[in-house]
C-alpha cells in the first residue's frame, strides 16, 4: 500500500524536487498540496506549486496556507531561489487554479477523508502544520507522522544557530515537535551529506527525459548560490531527503532525541536544540537524522527520473 | 622549589575542581610557561574553597605563586555549582595538608590587572572556570585589553553541550561575562568540548600514574580514580580531561587544529543560555574572533601530561 502524503511546502528548487521524487514513487501517494511562505511570497510558492504539477501532468489539488508566519514577520530568501522562487527552467503556466480553501481546510479534509493515517511531509516552515494542529486537534491521532525537513543538530544556515524553515517560524515549529506526533526530522546534520555535485546533475540530464532534464535546470540554479556562498561541496538537497526517508529509510542513519525548538534566544531562536547525549533524559519527541549513503540517495533521484516522463 | 623563569608569563584563573587541579600541575612543571600568578571563581564549588584549593596544590607542587579569590557569584544570573561531579571539597573529597601561606590581599581583578601591567602587554591569561574574574577586570580595568596577549578558555562548544543539551557547564555558569571576553578582541583560544571531550584518560593510564612516588602524582592518581567512577556513570571510558587539554595547548599550541571563526554566546535562550554560538558556515558576516580548536592530537597530549608529571619525581 502507499503511503498517503500532504506535501506541505514552500517551492522552491528543492522543494520541487521533493515533490517530484514523491509523485514518481510507487511508494507515496501525494493527497494534497499544501504551500507556506519562506522561500518566497504565498502567491508565488502557491504558484510554483501549480506549475509542477502542470509540468507532471498531474492533478492534485493545492491550497495555499498563511502568508506569514505565526507571530513574526515573513523572512524570504530570493538569494537562494531567485524572484519566481523557482527560477531556472522554463514552466508551464498553471493548467488548474488553487482550491478555494485555506490550507488548513484541505488538511483537515484529505485527513478526514480517507481511511488510512496521513503522513505530512513539511519541507517548509511550519505555519500551517501548527495551524492545523491548533484547530483539529481531534484529527491529530489521524496523522502517522510527520517527516519534515528542518533544523539542524549542529550549526545552521541562515544564522550560526538556526536552519531557515524553523527560523522562519520558529513557534511553530514548536507547536509542532510539541505535539507529541512521531516525527523524523532531516536537518542540516544529514541534508549537507545529501548533496549534489555537478557530475550528478550531468548524469541527470543526460537521462533525457523531460523530468530529469528539468531538475538539471532546477540544479544549475541552486549550485550557483551553493558555490558562491558556501566552502562545502555541491548542492545540498534538503527537501527530498524527508521524501527520500519515507521511501528508503535504509539509507538514512539517525538518533531518536529530544529536541526543543529556541524561541526567545537572542543569537539562536530557531534553534532546534538537540539533546544529543541525553543530558535532560527527557522523553524523545524526534527521530534526528544524521548520515544518508549519499550513493545510494543519488541513485534512488536518478532510478525515479529515468522512469518518469 | 623554582623553575627557570624562561617560560612564557601566564596567569591561571580557575575553579579547582579535579581537572583544574591537574591543569595547575602541569603548568607549573612546563619550561614554557611560568606561572605568574592564580585567580579562582566560583564554579566547580564556591569560591572561597577554589582559592583554598589553589593554594594547597600550589604548596603541595613546591611552587610560590600568588592565589587571589575571586568573584563568589555569576555576573548577572544564580550561581550553578558541581560538586556532584568534584566532591563537596572541589578536589573529589582527596584531603590536602593546609596551607602554611595565605591567599593573596589583593582582589583578583587587581592581581589580573597588575600582572598584565607589569609584563608589558605579554601576559597570557589561562582561564579554566566560569569567566567572571575576567570579564569583571575587563570591565573595571578597560586598557586590560590593550594587555593581555591571548586568552586560552576551556569552556563552550561548537557541537553539543555537557550542562544542557546547548552549553557547557563554564559558559553555562556565567554566560554573560563569556559573552564580554568573546567580544573583547583580545585574541582567544576556544578549547571546548568539540576537544576536551575526546582528551581522555583511561584507568591503566591513571594506574600507571599511581605507582609514581611523588605526593603530587600520587594524589592526580587518587582524584582521577574519583573522577573515572564519575565518568563512567555516563557512559565515558575514560575522564576528559578538560582543563589539563586547554593548558596543554597553551603549552603545545601545536596538540590543537583551529579554525578562525566568530563566536557569541547566548546569554537568553529558553533552552540555549550559555551557548557558544559558533559560526562554523561563515553565515553572519561577522569578523572571526576566537580560534576554535576543533581537532586534538590525542596520544601526544597524554604522553605531555605523563612527562610534565615526572618533573615532580
Amino acid at each position: 500500500m502507499k503511503i498517503p502524503c500532504i506535501m506541505d511546502c514552500d517551492p522552491g528548487h528543492d522543494d520541487a524536487i521533493a515533490l517530484i521524487l514523491a509523485y514518481g514513487s510507487d511508494k507515496i501517494e501525494i493527497r494534497a498540496v499544501t504551500t507556506t511562505a519562506g522561500n518566497q511570497t504565498i502567491e508565488k510558492t502557491t504558484n510554483n506549486a501549480l506549475r509542477i504539477m502542470t509540468f507532471l501532468g498531474a492533478k492534485i489539488p493545492v491550497a495555499p496556507g498563511c502568508a506569514k508566519p505565526l507571530f513574526r514577520d515573513l523572512i524570504i530568501a530570493p538569494e537562494v531561489h531567485g524572484e519566481s522562487g523557482l527560477d531556472g527552467p522554463v514552466l508551464p503556466e498553471p493548467a488548474y487554479e488553487a482550491e478555494p480553501v485555506h490550507a488548513v481546510e484541505l488538511m483537515a479534509e484529505t485527513v478526514k477523508n480517507s481511511n488510512e493515517k496521513i503522513t505530512i511531509v513539511p519541507t517548509g516552515a511550519l505555519t500551517n502544520v501548527a495551524l492545523f494542529l491548533l484547530t483539529y486537534p481531534e484529527l491529530k491521532d489521524r496523522i502517522e507522522r510527520i517527516s519534515l525537513m528542518g533544523g539542524a543538530c549542529w550549526g545552521g544556515n541562515w544564522t550560526p544557530a538556526a536552519e531557515f524553515n524553523i527560523l522562519v517560524d520558529p513557534e511553530a515549529a514548536r507547536i509542532v515537535f510539541e505535539s507529541g506526533i512521531p516525527i523524523t526530522m532531516s536537518g542540516l546534520d544529514v541534508t549537507h551529506k545529501a548533496y549534489i555535485a555537478d557530475d550528478d546533475r550531468e548524469r541527470f540530464r543526460k537521462t533525457g527525459t523531460k523530468t530529469a532534464v528539468m531538475v538539471a535546470e532546477l540544479l544549475d540554479f541552486f549550485a550557483k548560490f551553493h558555490d558562491e556562498n558556501f566552502d562545502f561541496h555541491g548542492s545540498p538537497l534538503h527537501d527530498p531527503c524527508a521524501v527520500a526517508w519515507l521511501i528508503a529509510p535504509e539509507i538514512f542513519t539517525g538518533r531518536d532525541c529530544h529536541v526543543e525548538i529556541e524561541t526567545t534566544g537572542k543569537l539562536t531562536t530557531g534553534s532546534t536544540v538537540v539533546d544529543f547525549y541525553n543530558v535532560l533524559k527527557k522523553e524523545k519527541n524526534a527521530t534526528v537524522l544524521f548520515d544518508i549513503d549519499r550513493e545510494k540517495f543519488v541513485d534512488l533521484l536518478a532510478g525515479h527520473l529515468e522512469e518518469m516522463p | 622549589m623554582n623553575k627557570n623563569k624562561m617560560g612564557r608569563p601566564v596567569l591561571i584563573d580557575c575553579d579547582p575542581g579535579i581537572d583544574d587541579a591537574l591543569a595547575i600541575f602541569m603548568a607549573l612543571a612546563s619550561e614554557e610557561l611560568n606561572v605568574e600568578a592564580i585567580t579562582t571563581v566560583a564554579g566547580n564549588v564556591p569560591v572561597g574553597l577554589t582559592a583554598i584549593n589553589a593554594l594547597k596544590l600550589v604548596e603541595m607542587a613546591g611552587f610560590e605563586v600568588e592565589v587571589a579569590a575571586g568573584a563568589a557569584n555569576p555576573l548577572y544570573t544564580k550561581k550553578k555549582t558541581a560538586e556532584s561531579v568534584h566532591g563537596r571539597n572541589g578536589i573529589g573529597d582527596i584531603e590536602l595538608p593546609s596551607p602554611k601561606g595565605s591567599l593573596s590581599k589583593r582582589s583578583a581583578l587587581e592581581l589580573i590587572h597588575d600582572k598584565a601591567l607589569q609584563q608589558k602587554g605579554n601576559l597570557e591569561i589561562i582561564a579554566t572556570g566560569p569567566l567572571t574574574n575576567v570579564a569583571l577586570a575587563l570591565t573595571v580595568y578597560p586598557d586590560l585589553k590593550n594587555l593581555v596577549r591571548h586568552i586560552w578558555i576551556m569552556g563552550g562548544s561548537a557541537y553539543s553541550g555537557n550542562r544542557t543539551p546547548a552549553a557547557e557547564f563554564n559558559i553555562f555558569a556565567d554566560a554573560h561575562a563569556a559573552s564580554i571576553v568573546f567580544a573583547s578582541g583580545i585574541p582567544l583560544t576556544m578549547c571546548g568540548l568539540d576537544v576536551t571531550n575526546r582528551a581522555l584518560i583511561y584507568k591503566e593510564d591513571i594506574e600507571r600514574l599511581s605507582q609514581f612516588k611523588s605526593d603530587v602524582a600520587r594524589k592526580s592518581a587518587e582524584m582521577l580514580l574519583w573522577y573515572l567512577k564519575f565518568y563512567n556513570s555516563f557512559g565515558f571510558e575514560g575522564v576528559a580531561m578538560h582543563d589539563p587539554f586547554t593548558v596543554a595547548a597553551a603549552i603545545d599550541p601545536s596538540l590543537i587544529e583551529t579554525k578562525h571563526l566568530h563566536v557569541d554566546v547566548e546569554t537568553e535562550g529558553e533552552f540555549t543560555l550559555g551557548q557558544t554560538v559558533v559560526d562554523l558556515l561563515k553565515v553572519s558576516g561577522k569578523p572571526p574572533n576566537a580560534y576554535v580548536a576543533l581537532e586534538l592530537d590525542k596520544k601526544r597530549f597524554v604522553e605531555l601530561f605523563e612527562k610534565l608529571m615526572n618533573f615532580y619525581e
